[in-house]
């Protein structure tokens, strides 16, 4: 079939939709759902502003085909924050001043909430390779992994 | 991309079923990373159909079982790279999944893929060559396995047949004494497409003698192979910097004997060299 129906669950929430099946998850996300934290970039896999978490772990969305995420939960930059709560992680980016332009913030955000999730309290070099399929092209890499590290001790302290 | 018609599969069976019944225009779909990319290059291609094998639950995992270490072929890249009985086994495969792409591809990308694209920069295929790895396919007709270093015609060709299924990888584990190395040289740490790279073993008795050595270079060759014009210097010797140096100038030395000189050789073959010295100190650093 060329178009099917998707279940699936985004930022907790289930949802339904009618997608043409050579659709990306990227696609998904911001044409139809109208989730547009999650940023195109170089749509090849290179740039991670796409990235987004798939059960949990970080995918770049622009190489997952929509109808692989059957059944699946699907987690965005719109899913982190509790109504106006934002998460320590996302706190620690404000703190650092980790956000120059904004655009590769949601993929490294989310690169960042898998490696907090799997890493607890990562070492520097281990948080370094943890963004490394993301890009920063505003060159503030000091910053993030600077926020990364504060928000590992604040999930620690404050779990 | 051009629109397809796209089919879910939740067993190898069905899985074999679409495929015998779209044979020629069916295309395997697994982790994505490289054909939704290819998908996208190609606008103008429509693929016919994709048989969706990302939910075969069987087609995960590794295995330590009597007959070898098996993984199956949707086992990610991350997971190899985290696998514990790979680390101690068969290190170098652990490492070089460790190095593909950037975390949101090892998490996606999976070996059956990396082995059925089949493209010479690979990471794993060099490991899994020296390993004497052999592939399990599955079709209606039945099953058959087909030892990796046969399974490449020329680059970017398998021996697959259309209507296969890659289920899964098998080999024997490597002996507690073998020392293993993945080196890759890229143009950046992360998302970089090996320029080539070295999967060496190097296994020594308790005087230190050499008894076993394995040498398959990435991105070098056609296909991938062992260079045992290079392994026979190493066996029954001591591991030294000159001697390691002259086994890498005779890795490079057969890469230009096969290839030729061609352009790219003479970055190549001076790189090479130094390539494979360095994977075999590397197999050599703690014992």
């Amino acid at each position: 079939m060329k178009t099917l129906t998707l279940h699936t669950t985004v930022n907790g929430r289930a949802c339904e939709a009618v997608i043409a099946a050579n659709q990306t998850l990227l696609q998904l996300l911001r044409e139809t759902l109208g989730l547009t934290g999650t940023k195109c970039g170089c749509e090849i896999g290179e740039c991670g502003a796409c990235t987004v978490l798939l059960d949990g772990v970080a995918v770049n969305s622009c190489l997952v085909l929509a109808p692989q995420v059957e059944g699946r939960r699907v987690t965005t930059v719109e899913g982190l924050a509790q109504g106006e709560t934002l998460t320590p992680l996302q706190e620690a980016f404000l703190d650092h001043d980790a956000v120059h332009c904004g655009f590769c913030t949601p993929g490294m955000l989310m690169s960042a909430t898998d490696l907090l999730d799997h890493t607890p309290s990562p070492t520097e070099p281990e948080i370094r390779r943890g963004i490394s399929g993301n890009l920063c092209r505003c060159t503030g890499y000091t910053q993030i992994v600077a926020a990364i590290e504060e928000a590992a001790r604040r999930r620690v302290q404050e779990p | 991309m051009k629109p397809f018609d796209y089919i879910a599969t939740g067993t190898i069976e069905e899985a074999c079923a679409a495929l015998d019944a779209h044979a020629g225009r069916a295309r395997i779909l697994a982790g994505g990373t490289d054909l939704v990319l290819e998908l996208r290059r190609n606008g103008e291609l429509s693929p016919g159909t994709l048989v969706d094998i990302s939910r075969i639950g069987s087609l995960r995992g590794i295995a330590d079982s009597p007959e070898g270490i098996r993984i199956g072929s949707l086992t990610t890249h991350a997971e190899l790279s985290r696998s514990e009985v790979l680390r101690r086994r068969a290190g170098f495969l652990a490492a070089a999944a460790g190095e593909i792409g950037s975390p949101q591809i090892r998490n996606r990308g999976t070996i059956g893929g990396n082995i059925m694209h089949a493209a010479a920069c690979a990471d794993t295929v060099p490991p899994l060559v020296a390993l004497g790895a052999r592939l399990t396919l599955r079709s209606m007709q039945g099953e058959r396995v087909v030892p990796l270093e046969e399974f490449f015609p020329a680059p970017y060709r398998t021996r697959a047949r259309e209507n296969e299924v890659l289920t899964g990888i098998i080999f024997a584990p490597l002996p507690p004494a073998a020392r293993t190395a993945f080196v890759k040289l890229g143009r950046r740490n992360a998302l970089s497409i090996a320029r080539l790279s070295v999967a060496a073993l190097i296994e020594r008795d308790s005087q230190g003698v050499i008894v076993d050595a394995r040498i398959v270079p990435g991105a070098a060759l056609p296909v991938w192979r062992r260079i045992p014009e290079a392994e026979t210097m190493l066996c029954g010797q001591k591991a030294s910097t000159s001697l390691f140096a002259a086994a890498g100038q005779k890795v490079a030395g057969t890469m230009v004997e096969v290839t030729g000189r061609r352009w790219s050789t003479e970055y190549k073959e001076p790189v090479l060299a130094v390539l494979v010295r360095r994977a075999l100190e590397l197999c050599c650093r703690d014992s």
